[in-house]
C-alpha cells in the first residue's frame, strides 16, 4: 500500500473499516439467558481469538456525559469480588494472552488472543466481569487521570484533531453520533463513580451481547464451555433509544486555519440511511465507493491524481456497518500548488464524480466486483480478522447469514443500482470541509 | 449425680460449640474463598483444552548462491514469500540521496515488464496479489502474498519488478510529490517528529541518525538511473534473505525461488556498517514545542541477539517495562497514579546498534513525577533486580504465547525472516522454549545490574513552549 495513503487513513478514517466478508466455516447459537455465540473455525495453529461485544457504545450516554462509556471499558479491567484490583492484567499476563478493548460509537468490544489451552480461563474471567464488576475509588480515579491523558496523547497532541471533531458537530448536529466517543475532558472529568455503575448494570447482560470464538475450535467443543461460564448470568432488560435518523437537509462548508497544520486536506461526507433502509441496498454503494476512490487504479485516483495532476491523494469510503445514519466520505489531498478554494476543489470533484458515473458500465462494474471480492480468500487465513469482522457486524445487527452471503449481496448489483446509488448521494444532505495550513487564513480568491 | 449430668451436659455442649468452631475456624476461608476467588491455575489444570504444540517444521531450501527458509502450511489456500536485501537500507543511501531507498520501494510497483503502473495494480487487485517495499535502517525488503490458484500470475509479476522496472518518468515525479507531502504532514504527528529528533539525537554523527523517509532537499536531484544503479550494486544472491509460507511443498518452493531469484548478481556491492556504541549520561535533548502533552524516548545501550547477555536482559525488561499493563513501570506510574496513557521499554536492536528503549507521553505538570518515579524503578532494578516471583510469572508468559507467531500465512513467512535476519538457526523454533526456561535469576539480575546501571539519555518533545524557549 502506498505510505501516502497509509498515512492518509490514520488521520482520516478511524472507522472506516472497507467491510468485506464471508467464507468462513462458522456456527451460531444463543443461551437461554439471550447470550448470541458464533464460533469461526481455523485450526491453522492452536491459537484463539476470543471477543465479548456489548451493543452499547457513546451514543447510549445522556447528554453531557460524554466519555462515560469509555471510562467503563477502563474500569473493566479494575477488579470484580472475585478478581482483585490488578489481577486481571497479571492472570492475563501470565498466561501469554494480548488483551485489550475498545470502545466505539454503538458497541464496546472485549477482546483476547491466546493459546488454545487458555480459553477456559478467558472465558471464566469474561464472564465474571459481565455481571460482578466492583471496582474501588481509587482505580475510579486513577482510571480517570489516564483517560484524560488518553485523550491528550490520541486527540490533542494530534493538530488535525479539532477539525475532525468540529466536522462530526455540525454533520450531526443533535445526534450522539456528532459528540467525540471518549468525550470532552471537562465531561470526563465531571462523571461520578455511581455514573458507572448505573449504566454498566443497565447493558451489562448476556442479552446485549455477542461472543466470537474464531481459531482452532468448533461449536461442538465451545458450546459446552461458554455454557458452564455464563449460562447462570442473568438477563436483563434492555432499554435503549434509537438513534434518530439525522437526515435533515443541508448542504454546508466548513473552513478551518490551524497551527501546526501543513498540508490542504478536503473533506466531503455525505448522510444516508441506515443500511437496513438504503435504496437500492447498501451493496450498491460498497460498490460505488470502490469504483470511485478505492485505491491507486480507482477513477478519481486515475483523473486527480494521475491525469489532471490536481491532487497527492484520493479516497472514498463507505461506512455503513452502524445502528444510526450510513456514512459516505471523500477525502482528498490537493497540490497545493493548484488548491485555491473550497468551493472550487469541491465543484473539481464534482464534475470528475459525473464524469466517471458517464462512464460507468457493465465492464466497469464487473471489474470492480472482482476487486472486491478477490481478497475474501484472507479471511480464512486470519483468525484476528474474522473474529474482528463478524464481531463488528453483528453487533450492528447484521445476522451471520447476511455476512456469509456477501459475495452473493456483490454479485447481485446491477449497473443501474449503482447509477440510482449515485442519483440517491448526490441528493443527500452533505458537508464540505477544508483543513488548511494557517498561512491561508482568511481564505484564498475566496 | 443430676448436678454432675448436668456439667456433664454442659461441658458436651461445650464441646460440640468449640468442634463447630474449630470446623468453621479451619473451613471457613475455603468457604469464603470459594465465593471471593477466581482460581485460574486450577481452571487451567482441569481444562479439556490440552496444550498443543504447533508443529510444522522449518525446511531450508538450498539454490545456487542462495537459501530460503519455508514452512508448508496447507490448511488455507494461500502462499506468502517475505524477502530482505542485508545491507540495503535507507542507512545505505548515499548521503546526499537520501530518500532514494523511500522512491525505490514505491517505484518498483509502479509498473513492469509489459505492464504500466495502472495495468501492474488492476492485475493485483483484481487477483488478490499483494506486493510491496520498503526500506528499514539496514534491510530493503519486499513481499508477495497470493491465493493459490494465482501464484503463477504473482510470480511473473515478481520476476518482472526485480529485472524490468519501468521507472517511467511521470510517476517518479508522482511518487516525489507524495514523499514531499509525507515528510510534509509528518511535521505534524508529534510521534513522528519525536522519532526523528531520538534518531538524530541518540545515533549522532552514524547513519542511523538519519530522517525515516529520507530528506526533502535530496529527493528532487533523484534519478531513475539512480535506482537502477542501486539495484544493481544492492540487491543480490550474497546478501538475500527469504522465508516462505503457505500452500506450497518443497519442490514448488524451489521453482519459486528459481523464478523469481536465480537471475540476480552473485554479489551485492556493499559492506556492513561500523557498530554504534551508545554512551548516555543523563542528557536530556529537549525540543521546544507547544502541544497538549510532553512526550518522551530514552535509552541506554542494549545488547545484540546472538549475545549471552541476550535471553536474561530480554526477561529483565520484561519484567520492567516489556510486559503491557502488568510491567512494573506501568503498574506504578499509569494503574496506580494515572500518571500517562502508556509506558513501555523494549530492545532495539538494529544490525549496527544495540539499544535498550523506552517512551511515554505525560501533561506537563505530571511529566517531572512521572520521570522520576521511572528512574526511580531503573535505579532499584539495577541495585535489586528482579524477584523469583516475578521471573516465574514472565517466563509462564512467554512460554504461553509461544503459538501465537503462528496466526496467519504472513505471520510466519515474515517470522522465518526475521530468525535469518538474526542468525538465529533452522531449529531455531524447536529451541525457543528452552532458552528462555534456562534462564536463571542470577543471569537476570546480572543483566540488570549491567544495563539498568546506565543512565538513560531523553529526548523530550513538548517541555517547553517556543515563546518560552
Amino acid at each position: 500500500m502506498n505510505k501516502l495513503a497509509k498515512i492518509f487513513c490514520a488521520f482520516a478514517c478511524i472507522l472506516s473499516f472497507q467491510a468485506n466478508a464471508e467464507l468462513f466455516k462458522a456456527s451460531e447459537f444463543t443461551l437461554e439467558n439471550g447470550l448470541h455465540c458464533v464460533v469461526v473455525e481455523n485450526h491453522k495453529a492452536p491459537v484463539v481469538k476470543s471477543m465479548i461485544w456489548y451493543k452499547v457504545g457513546s451514543i447510549d450516554e445522556a447528554y453531557g456525559k460524554g466519555g462515560l462509556a469509555h471510562l467503563l471499558e477502563h474500569l473493566m479491567f479494575r477488579g470484580t469480588d472475585k478478581v482483585k484490583d490488578g489481577r486481571f492484567n497479571t492472570i492475563m499476563d501470565e498466561n501469554g494472552v494480548q488483551s485489550n478493548a475498545f470502545t466505539s460509537y454503538d458497541f464496546t468490544a472485549y477482546h483476547q488472543f491466546a493459546d488454545i489451552s487458555r480459553l477456559e480461563i478467558l472465558l471464566a474471567l469474561e464472564a465474571d466481569r459481565m455481571r460482578h464488576l466492583n471496582f474501588s475509588d481509587e482505580a475510579f480515579e486513577a482510571e480517570q487521570k489516564i483517560v484524560i491523558q488518553e485523550r491528550q496523547q490520541t486527540v490533542e497532541n494530534n493538530p488535525n484533531s479539532t477539525f475532525y471533531e468540529r466536522l462530526n458537530l455540525l454533520l450531526w448536529g443533535n445526534s450522539p453520533y456528532g459528540q467525540p466517543i471518549g468525550g470532552f475532558t471537562d465531561e470526563i472529568k465531571a462523571l461520578s463513580a455511581d455514573d458507572m455503575r448505573a449504566f454498566y448494570k443497565k447493558f451489562y447482560a448476556p442479552n446485549n451481547a455477542i461472543l466470537v470464538l474464531s481459531g482452532d475450535i468448533d461449536a461442538q467443543t465451545a458450546k459446552p464451555l461458554i455454557e458452564k461460564y455464563f449460562a447462570h448470568l442473568q438477563a436483563e432488560k434492555i432499554e435503549r433509544s434509537v438513534p434518530p435518523d439525522s437526515r435533515e437537509s443541508y448542504d454546508e462548508t466548513l473552513q478551518m486555519a490551524l497551527p501546526d497544520v501543513t498540508t490542504v486536506k478536503i473533506e466531503q461526507r455525505f448522510m444516508l440511511p441506515n443500511y437496513n433502509s438504503l435504496q437500492p441496498s447498501f451493496y450498491a454503494y460498497i460498490l460505488l465507493a470502490e469504483y470511485l476512490g478505492g485505491g491507486e487504479t480507482s477513477e478519481l485516483y486515475r483523473n486527480l491524481i494521475l491525469k489532471d495532476k490536481t491532487a497527492v491523494a484520493i479516497s472514498t469510503s463507505f461506512r455503513y456497518i452502524t445502528r444510526g445514519n450510513s456514512i459516505f466520505s471523500i477525502t482528498m489531498l490537493p497540490r497545493e500548488d493548484t488548491y485555491t478554494s473550497l468551493n472550487n476543489s469541491v465543484e473539481l470533484l464534482q464534475k470528475h464524480i459525473h464524469m466517471a458515473m458517464q462512464s460507468f458500465d457493465e465492464s466497469k462494474l464487473e471489474y470492480v466486483k472482482r476487486k472486491v471480492l478477490a481478497d475474501l480468500v484472507y479471511l480464512q487465513d486470519n483468525p484476528e480478522d474474522a473474529a474482528y469482522m463478524v464481531g463488528y457486524m453483528m453487533a450492528n445487527n447484521f445476522t451471520l447469514e447476511q455476512i456469509q452471503k456477501y459475495e452473493n449481496g456483490i454479485n447481485s448489483v446491477k449497473t443501474q443500482d449503482v447509477q440510482q446509488a449515485y442519483t440517491e448521494l448526490m441528493k443527500a444532505p452533505k458537508l464540505s470541509a477544508a483543513l488548511l495550513p494557517i498561512s491561508f487564513k482568511g481564505g484564498n480568491n475566496e | 449425680m443430676s448436678k454432675y449430668k448436668r456439667r456433664q451436659n454442659i461441658y458436651k455442649k461445650l464441646f460440640c460449640l468449640l468442634s463447630l468452631f474449630i470446623v468453621a475456624y479451619l473451613t471457613y476461608p475455603k468457604i469464603v474463598k470459594y465465593f471471593t476467588y477466581l482460581d485460574t491455575d486450577k481452571i487451567l489444570a482441569q481444562s479439556s483444552l490440552q496444550n498443543k504444540k504447533f508443529t510444522q517444521k522449518t525446511q531450508e531450501i538450498n539454490m545456487d548462491g542462495f537459501s530460503a527458509y519455508l514452512m508448508e502450511e496447507h490448511s488455507v489456500p494461500i502462499v506468502s514469500l517475505d524477502f530482505a536485501f542485508k545491507n540495503a537500507g535507507s542507512a545505505y543511501e548515499d548521503e546526499n540521496k537520501q530518500g532514494l531507498t523511500s522512491l525505490l520501494a514505491d517505484m518498483l510497483t509502479n509498473g513492469a515488464g509489459e505492464n504500466d503502473a495502472l495495468a501492474f495494480k488492476d492485475i493485483c487487485a483484481e487477483y488478490g496479489i499483494k506486493i510491496g517495499f520498503e526500506a528499514s535502517n539496514d534491510y530493503f525488503s519486499g513481499y508477495m502474498i497470493t491465493p493459490k490458484q494465482n501464484l503463477p500470475i504473482a510470480l511473473k509479476l515478481m520476476q518482472d519488478v526485480l529485472y524490468h522496472p519501468l521507472f517511467d518518468e511521470d510517476y517518479l515525479q508522482l511518487v516525489k510529490q507524495q514523499l514531499l507531502t509525507i515528510l510534509q504532514m509528518q511535521n505534524e504527528q508529534p510521534t513522528s517528529i519525536l522519532s526523528n529528533k531520538f534518531n538524530e539525537n541518540i545515533f549522532a554523527g552514524h547513519p542511523y541518525s538519519r530522517p525515516d523517509l529520507g530528506k526533502s532537499e535530496n529527493i528532487p536531484d533523484i534519478s531513475t538511473e539512480d535506482l537502477r544503479e542501486y539495484m544493481q550494486n544492492k540487491f543480490a544472491k550474497n546478501n538475500l534473505l527469504i522465508g516462505m509460507a503457505g500452500d506450497i511443498t518443497a519442490q514448488e518452493a524451489q521453482e519459486m525461488l528459481n523464478t523469481v531469484f536465480a537471475k540476480l548478481n552473485q554479489s551485492a556491492d556493499t559492506n556492513g556498517l561500523s557498530k554504534l556504541s551508545l554512551q548516555t549520561n543523563g542528557t536530556e535533548y529537549n525540543v521546544a514545542k507547544k502541544q497538549a502533552q510532553v512526550m518522551t524516548q530514552f535509552a541506554v545501550a542494549g545488547t545484540y541477539r546472538n549475545s549471552i547477555d541476550f535471553y536474561p536482559l530480554y526477561l529483565a525488561n520484561y519484567i520492567f517495562g516489556g510486559s503491557g499493563l502488568g510491567s512494573r513501570i506501568s503498574s506504578i506510574i499509569r494503574e496506580k497514579e494515572g500518571l500517562t496513557y502508556g509506558i513501555y521499554t523494549y530492545l532495539l536492536i538494529n544490525d549496527a546498534s544495540a539499544l535498550l528503549v523506552g517512551s511515554f507521553s505525560s501533561a506537563p505538570e505530571n511529566f517531572d513525577r512521572a520521570k522520576n518515579l521511572l528512574l526511580q524503578e531503573w535505579h532499584n532494578m539495577a541495585e535489586k533486580g528482579a524477584t523469583q516471583e516475578e521471573l516465574a510469572q514472565a517466563k509462564k508468559s512467554l512460554l504461553a504465547s509461544y503459538n501465537l507467531r503462528f496466526a496467519s500465512t504472513g505471520d510466519i513467512s515474515s517470522m522465518l525472516l526475521s530468525m535469518q535476519k538474526f542468525a538465529l538457526g533452522k531449529d531455531f523454533l524447536d529451541k525457543r522454549n528452552d532458552y528462555i526456561e534456562a534462564v536463571t535469576l542470577e543471569e537476570v539480575n546480572a543483566a540488570a545490574k549491567k544495563y539498568f546501571r546506565l543512565k538513560p539519555d531523553f529526548v523530550i518533545l513538548g517541555n517547553i513552549t517556543e515563546e518560552e524557549n
